[in-house]
């Protein structure tokens, strides 16, 4: 029968480095192995280290060295680390163990708000909003404003005036840079200086809006003209493909 | 009752006393015999609504009127149901005091509350990010069929505490 150093595994701890330690073998009462596999048994915590005497093992270790004829040393320090390793684990297990702290029955915070506290108050709302279903009153939307006249655009479709608003944009010169506080502008001013501009004959854009102006002035003159054609102050009509107004 | 009539939103005491050139006194004495006057007859009542008063259909005319209008009614869920009692009880507050009490995102309800004009941004806290404070409308109290906030159920209450509230509130 094969001794059992040679039966001993040594290439069962692949984790601690490249060179496995050489196949010391290990007898106590609770481990009867190589010392690869004591180390892959305690790395796997198959073993508990407690039950294990660690001095047999250093004993077997420290024979190694001065028995064998230690030619490579990579596998003596692969000894050497593996009986550290369990040196070190077998330490910790050692220490004494602090007591637990002690669990004191403290009263519990009072809960935050949560929604449960909410559930009568949801019942409510929704109970009075199915006795509000039950009420009708004058809709606020009921359409435009019944006293306001209406206004009548001739032959004059919105595109037509799209499409003059445009051509007056296309006229328009770049913004300056102005500083931030600069004054606001009032579209009742505008209006003014439209109606200034206007008269009885009938206008198109080109001629109503002289140059230069930049495209802020173009935005304000034509919302400006639209508004007096909402308010019927100005009437609008298409003559030669182009939009042309006059004062009503 | 003239002016009720044509106001389309809950009118306040003090538009109409401005208007008709009386006491807020003597238009809350008019305005109260009118309430009996128009309970004892007819298909209207004057209901207190908003901070105002505003003339409605009675509520036995409702089958009636609901089977001409058709009206489309829109039922809040649950969640924004939730979103808002909370945030008609603890306004003006942030989204994230919101989340807080209901654990959960909520800037989506919020923001769906917001879009029905229930919830409006009624200023910012002044702490850093200043992040947005949120309340109801008015337009809350008309749906919820309320004049005021004080009209809210306590938080923690029993349910017989409901009981009689409705005819409070016309």
């Amino acid at each position: 029968m094969a001794p059992r150093q040679t039966l001993a595994k040594t290439d069962r701890i692949p984790a601690l480095g490249v060179v496995a330690p050489p196949p010391i073998h290990i007898q106590t009462d609770r481990f009867d192995g190589s010392l690869a596999t004591l180390f892959a048994m305690t790395r796997d915590h198959k073993v508990d280290l407690l039950d294990i005497p660690l001095f047999p093992i250093c004993e077997a270790y420290f024979t190694y060295i001065m028995q064998a004829q230690v030619q490579d040393l990579d596998e003596a320090a692969a000894a050497l680390t593996a009986l550290a390793y369990l040196l070190e684990r077998k330490a910790w297990l050692l220490l004494p163990v602090p007591d637990p702290e002690p669990e004191y029955e403290e009263p519990m915070d009072p809960i935050e708000p949560s929604t449960y506290e909410y559930k009568l108050a949801i019942e409510a709302l929704t109970l009075w909003q199915s006795e509000r279903d039950n009420l009708f009153f004058r809709s606020p939307d009921a359409g435009p404003d019944p006293y306001e006249l209406p206004y009548t655009l001739s032959n004059v479709k919105p595109s037509d005036l799209a499409l003059a608003f445009e051509r007056l944009l296309k006229r328009a010169e770049p913004e300056s840079i102005e500083p931030l506080n600069k004054p606001r502008k009032s579209l009742q001013e505008h209006m003014q200086t439209v109606l200034l501009s206007m008269s009885n004959t009938w206008q198109t854009l080109e001629v109503l809006v002289e140059g230069p102006f930049t495209r802020i002035e173009a935005v304000y003159w034509f919302l400006a003209l639209l508004e007096l054609i909402r308010l019927g102050q100005v009437n609008a009509r298409i003559e030669n493909e182009d939009v042309e107004f006059a004062l009503s | 009752m003239a002016l009720l009539f044509v106001a389309d939103s809950p009118t306040s005491v003090s538009s109409l006393a401005t208007a008709l050139d009386y006491t807020e006194g003597q238009v809350e004495q008019a305005l109260e015999l009118l309430g009996k006057r128009l309970k004892k007859a007819g298909p209207l009542q004057l209901v207190e609504l908003a901070g105002g008063y505003q003339l409605a259909t009675k509520s036995e005319y409702a089958e009636l009127i609901s089977a001409f209008l058709k009206p489309q009614r829109q039922r809040l869920s649950r969640s924004l149901m939730e979103v808002l009692a909370i945030i008609a009880y603890k306004q003006p507050m942030t989204m994230a005091e919101v989340e807080q009490v209901r654990g959960v995102q909520s800037d989506y309800s919020v923001r769906a509350l917001q879009e029905r004009r229930l919830v409006q941004e009624v200023g910012r806290r002044q702490t850093p990010g200043r992040p947005v404070l949120y309340g109801t409308t008015a337009q809350f109290l008309h749906q919820f069929n309320m004049n005021d906030l004080s009209q809210l159920p306590p938080l923690v209450v029993e349910p017989s505490a409901l009981e009689g509230r409705s005819e409070e509130s016309v």
